[in-house]
């Protein structure tokens, strides 16, 4: 079999969704251990040299956009597949099971998927686009030679906004609903189902993926609207 | 007299001899010869791959809608097989002699000793094929016991052994329709077969979706239809299973060998009501470790566990210690009945026994604490390491038993009475597979050739994949070797013209009839004259009154039954009026069948012939023959003897004390 | 157990053939016993309509001990109904009581299209095993049986998988018609013996390329599947699927 064959395949397109998945989940990882430095009372200094340094290094910068790429093909891979799936069944059934025989997450992997896409379109806009490529005040820090994007004080400004946190956590909740099926999910597209490892698989799918890193994430918005 | 044109020379030198003489047809030729294949179940299925990997063109008939379906799939216990892995004094021979002891001497002795011969062969077949057997830990194969044997040569895989043989024959028989040597006919039904110059020369199939009759041409045809337990309404058997094809040979004189012996199944689960469609069986297997017992006191209406073990009657290893709860099928089948009709019945409609796993689970309980060094361990530790074994053994079974009655099995014992199970009558045929019309084959249960008047557990899965894998593929190039100059004739052939115009008229008068009720309705009534008077235990009056009242039935069926829908379409109750008229047309030659054969033998109690202690009595100087009846009509048989001489066996009162 | 007798309403598909439309029909089923079986329930709703002149329900169904696999009803939103690990024909009426309503419906898939009323064409599973479910081993080329030892967990794993009786209830049940766990099991029944090995990788590259031209949707690993299987096959045979095909698709050099 081809490659071209291989990866039009059912199961060859749900490694590609799996992959970029587990791809998309260590870069959560890495962006929660950044965006935490927000929460630090330091005028922002942490934050701001830590977005100095991924805006311009240019390995990170390459990664950057291969992130964007893997969104995308995550996306839209899986689109293709939830548009197949939906054909598979014409006429649609009367009653239907509901969460007897499989769990909601599991069910709502488009729709959760589809508010994250909406979201991080939304993110991208407010935060990375204008960091990239507008005029956004600096600011100067002790030991840093030169005064750099204060993106710090615009995150700042933006949770001021009661809508937007709501917004972001909406996100959040989304994030962890897709990934309390999607982590686990994603083991058992690459065939690794074993009695002695599932245990822990599940337990970071759900509760590091599912609940504490979506959870991280949710909580600095709050944190800064409620400290204003 | 018949002759089944049997090989000369010692019995165990035969098939050998044979295989080493018969004609055979070159590959070239092969692909030429078109042979059809009525049936896909372990018979059907195994002779179409079979004859597919040969090179042969075969179309494959089946009325499910895949060829998995074919109710083989059911058969729970185990295959026989004479390998002799269990290293306690198995042969090939014994193998043979326990069939035709355990079919009380009314078997041919060459078939049956060609069937033990390939019997091993069947199982490197399907071990190759990935059949996923039950093994040991060391990997290898591992076996059980099976009634009227004392060795352990049961293969098996737990509760479905039917359904892995079937599904490797299936695999098998799936690889051959990709390499396009088989077609495959699913919900299709055989209508009638198509004779030219006397030979079987095609088919007329109906379309079961849409309703469309087809013809087909063969340069032979194989019925692997199954057998005809359905006769008696309430069987083991699925609810398609059914006697049609069988009988369109019959009616185009292919004789149908002693169709009064049936297999009543001693382990079923009892009758619930009215309702009731069909009869499911615990396996034979269950006879291993269950003990059958009923209660010492008449019209005892204590629960099972409120009864004392002084009080309880294991009437089978009372009257037969040496194979106790592991006689053969007739001999456990009637031991109940005559205990129920006393009066010692249990459950509420007091046709049932008792089939208890009590002690099996404590013994069981012991020898695993044993295994696992526990000592000390209290009886309800023991009794939930037995019930462990035991699920693990029996698992599958169980449940069913629990789903089909609501009661738990693992804590009281399940009720069980007989039920009509396997028929071991069918299409006479030869040596060589052969129906007495040319060209015309049947194989496995659809043929009546090795069972003689009473099958053993476990065989009937090994004669279904022998006739299919190792004997017809062979047998078949001895007739086909003469067909190669023939050419496929064309379908327009006036022949299958007037075979269809037959079936047409057959369907349309049928649905012309518009009565009131339904076939279901017949059907029930005809199963009940079966069950009663042609059932476990037979007499000359019952069955002449049987014999009269089938006539009236079939009167009645043909004036007032009613088929909805149209015959151009999906018509399920179109299909199954079909086949009750065969129906009402073979109970009525099983009673006559029963009638003629005066004696008692195997699954056939004629109560005037019984000995002192109520055991069945042969009589060898009389009915020591085949009776295979020809067709002449509704109602009009002829008798044609074929006698059975044995060579090897002395005939004796079969004893399993 | 006790014994009752309910009174039924059941909204039943009804559709001529494939091409007709379907619609639900509202029956009454009488004196229903808790002790027959839920197709034993439908003879007596079909005898009913046969007395009434009427056309009974075509369902399919046949050994009706829960094995074959011809049995296939979606009741009340369940494959095979309520009872887990059971089929239609060992589903019983005590699992309902007095007063309901149950909806049977067919089988919904694209790849298994319905032929009349509950019966459906699953023709698509047997063109799968054709495309490679089976061990290449013509009659006659068999060796001895015990010459291939086979780990015992490993056989007993092969015969759970191989317990598949290709209902279609899977399919039926995943929310994306995907037949995944019917391709699994037997993919799986035969990577885990030594007779499967040879052909091992054509066998899962071929039967899954068959699965997806036949219209089943892909695998979402929602488990629906593994709840609805009367014969309880586990996920784990679909993981060894994707093992299998991706060490297939990754190694084979054509």
């Amino acid at each position: 079999m081809k490659w071209s064959q291989f990866f039009n395949t059912s199961i060859g397109k749900k490694l590609l969704v799996g992959a970029t998945g587990f791809f998309l989940c260590s870069f959560v990882l890495v962006h929660l251990a950044g965006n935490l430095q927000l929460l630090y009372k330091d005028g922002g200094k942490a934050f701001n040299t830590y977005a100095q340094f991924m805006g311009h290094n240019s390995l990170i910068q390459f990664l950057a956009w291969g992130l964007k790429i893997v969104i995308v093909l995550h996306a839209f891979v899986a689109l293709q597949l939830t548009i197949s799936n939906r054909a598979a069944r014409p006429v649609k059934y009367q009653v239907n099971p509901g969460n007897q025989t499989s769990s909601w997450f599991s069910r709502q992997m488009a729709i959760m998927g589809s508010i994250l896409l909406i979201f991080i379109v939304v993110h991208l806009a407010q935060l990375w686009a204008p960091f990239h490529y507008s005029d956004m005040p600096t600011q100067s820090y002790e030991g840093v030679s030169e005064p750099i994007k204060d993106l710090y004080s615009v995150t700042y400004a933006l949770f001021q906004n009661p809508l937007w946190v709501v917004l972001y956590v909406v996100g959040m909740a989304a994030l962890s609903f897709h990934l309390i099926h999607g982590f686990k999910s994603a083991f058992q597209t690459f065939g690794l189902n074993h009695s002695k490892y599932n245990g822990l698989i599940n337990f970071i799918g759900l509760w590091l993926f599912g609940i504490a890193i979506p959870v991280a994430f949710a909580a600095i918005p709050v944190v800064i609207y409620l400290n204003k | 007299m018949l002759n089944a044109k049997i090989p000369a020379g010692p019995l165990n030198t035969k098939w050998e001899d044979y295989k080493g003489h018969c004609k055979l047809v070159n590959p070239a030729n092969k692909r030429n010869l078109e042979i059809i294949v009525i049936g896909t179940g372990l018979a059907g299925a195994s002779a179409a791959a079979s004859l597919g990997e040969l090179g042969y063109k075969v179309k494959a008939f089946c009325f499910q809608d895949s060829p998995r379906r074919a109710h083989s799939i059911a058969a729970q216990g185990g295959i026989n097989a004479a390998k002799n892995y269990q290293n306690d004094g198995d042969s090939v021979y014994r193998l043979f002699y326990d069939t035709v002891k355990g079919g009380d001497y009314r078997a041919r002795e060459a078939n049956v000793h060609r069937l033990a011969e390939v019997s091993g062969n069947i199982i490197d077949q399907c071990v190759a094929q990935g059949v996923p057997f039950a093994r040991e830990y060391g990997g290898l194969l591992s076996n059980r016991s099976f009634g009227g044997t004392q060795v352990q040569r049961t293969f098996y895989a737990a509760g479905q052994t039917g359904q892995q043989l079937l599904l490797g024959a299936y695999s098998a028989l799936e690889r051959q329709v990709a390499l396009g040597n088989v077609t495959m006919y699913s919900r299709h039904e055989m209508l009638d077969i198509v004779k030219i110059d006397g030979k079987a020369r095609g088919i007329i199939a109906r379309n079961l979706i849409t309703g469309q009759l087809e013809r087909h041409f063969g340069h032979a045809v194989l019925i692997c239809s199954g057998g005809y337990g359905n006769v008696f309404f309430l069987s083991t058997n699925a609810m398609g299973s059914n006697v049609t094809a069988a009988w369109k040979a019959t009616q185009n004189g292919a004789y149908f060998a002693n169709p009064c012996f049936t297999q009543i199944h001693p382990t079923c689960i009892p009758v619930s009501g009215d309702h009731q469609s069909k009869l499911t069986l615990m396996s034979e297997s269950l006879r291993n470790d269950g003990r059958i017992w009923v209660p010492k006191k008449k019209d005892d209406n204590r629960k099972a566990s409120d009864i004392p073990e002084e009080e309880r009657d294991y009437y089978l290893e009372r009257r037969y210690p040496a194979f106790g709860n592991l006689v053969p099928r007739d001999v456990a089948s009637r031991a109940a009945k005559e205990r129920c009709d006393a009066g010692y019945g249990v459950g509420t409609s007091k046709q049932a026994v008792y089939l208890d796993f009590a002690a099996a689970i404590e013994r069981y309980g012991s020898i695993e604490a044993n295994k696992r060094q526990m000592h000390g361990v209290s009886k309800e530790e023991i009794i939930k390491l037995g019930k462990e074994v035991v699920a693990e053994k029996y698992g599958n079974l169980f449940d069913m038993y629990a789903k089909i009655t609501g009661e738990n099995p693992y804590e009281t014992p399940m009720r069980i009475y007989p039920a009509v199970h396997y028929t071991m009558g069918g299409l006479w045929v030869d040596y060589e597979l052969q129906t007495t019309v040319p060209g015309l084959y049947s194989l496995g249960e659809a043929n009546f050739s090795d069972h003689g008047a009473n099958r053993l557990g476990a065989s009937a899965l090994m004669q279904g994949l022998a006739d299919g894998y190792f004997v017809l593929p062979y047998t078949i190039g001895n007739y086909l070797a003469d067909e190669i100059r023939v050419k496929a004739i064309p379908t327009d052939h006036p022949a299958f013209a007037e075979a269809e115009s037959k079936v047409r008229d057959r369907i349309a008068k049928l649905m012309s009839i518009k009565g009131t009720k339904s076939v279901d309705f017949f059907h029930k009534k005809l199963g009940k004259i079966m069950w009663d008077k042609c059932g476990m235990a037979r007499n000359e009056q019952g069955l002449k009154e049987a014999i009269e009242e089938i006539k009236a039935l079939r009167a009645e069926f043909y004036k007032d039954v009613r088929i909805p829908g149209d015959e151009n379409e999906f018509n399920p109750e179109l299909e199954k009026a079909g086949r009750v008229a065969d129906f009402l047309e073979l109970g009525e030659l099983m009673c006559i069948d029963a009638l003629n054969r005066r004696e008692s033998c195997g699954g056939h109690f004629r109560e005037e012939s019984q000995t002192e202690e109520g055991e069945a009595k042969r009589d060898d100087e009389n009915f020591s023959y085949v009776a295979a009846w020809e067709y002449k009509g509704p109602s009009d048989y002829v008798l044609h003897k074929e006698e059975l001489v044995f060579e090897e066996v002395k005939p004796t009162q079969r004893s399993y004390k | 157990m006790e014994h009752y007798n309910m009174n039924l309403t059941l909204k039943v598909w009804r559709q001529k053939n494939k091409n007709d439309q379907g619609r639900f029909e509202t029956l009454q089923a009488k004196n229903i016993s808790s002790e027959m079986s839920f197709l034993e329930m439908f003879d007596v709703v079909n005898e009913e309509l046969i007395n009434e002149g009427k056309e009974p329900i075509a369902f399919d169904h046949d050994c009706r001990e829960g094995i074959c696999g011809m049995c296939s009803m979606h009741i009340n939103g369940r494959a095979h109904g309520p009872w887990d690990g059971t089929t239609t024909c060992q589903l019983h009426m005590r699992a309902f009581k007095d007063g309901d309503t149950i909806t049977v419906e067919p089988w919904r898939a694209g790849a298994f299209p319905v032929l009349k009323d509950l019966t459906v064409d699953r023709s698509a599973f047997d063109r799968i095993i054709e495309a490679g479910g089976y061990v290449s081993v013509n009659t006659g080329n068999a060796q001895d049986a015990n010459n291939i030892p086979v780990e015992k967990h490993k056989a007993d794993l092969a015969f759970a998988a191989a317990a598949c009786i290709g209902c279609g209830a899977c399919v039926a049940a995943c929310k994306n018609s995907s037949a995944m766990l019917f391709v699994s099991a037997k993919v799986s029944q035969l990577a885990l013996l030594p007779q499967g090995q040879p052909e091992k990788r054509t066998r899962a590259l071929n039967m899954v390329a068959q699965m997806d031209k036949e219209g089943f949707g892909s695998c979402t690993n929602t488990g629906a599947c593994e709840a609805e299987c009367p014969k309880e096959i586990s996920l784990t045979n679909i993981a060894r699927l994707n093992r299998e095909f991706i060490n297939a698709g990754f190694t084979t050099e054509k």
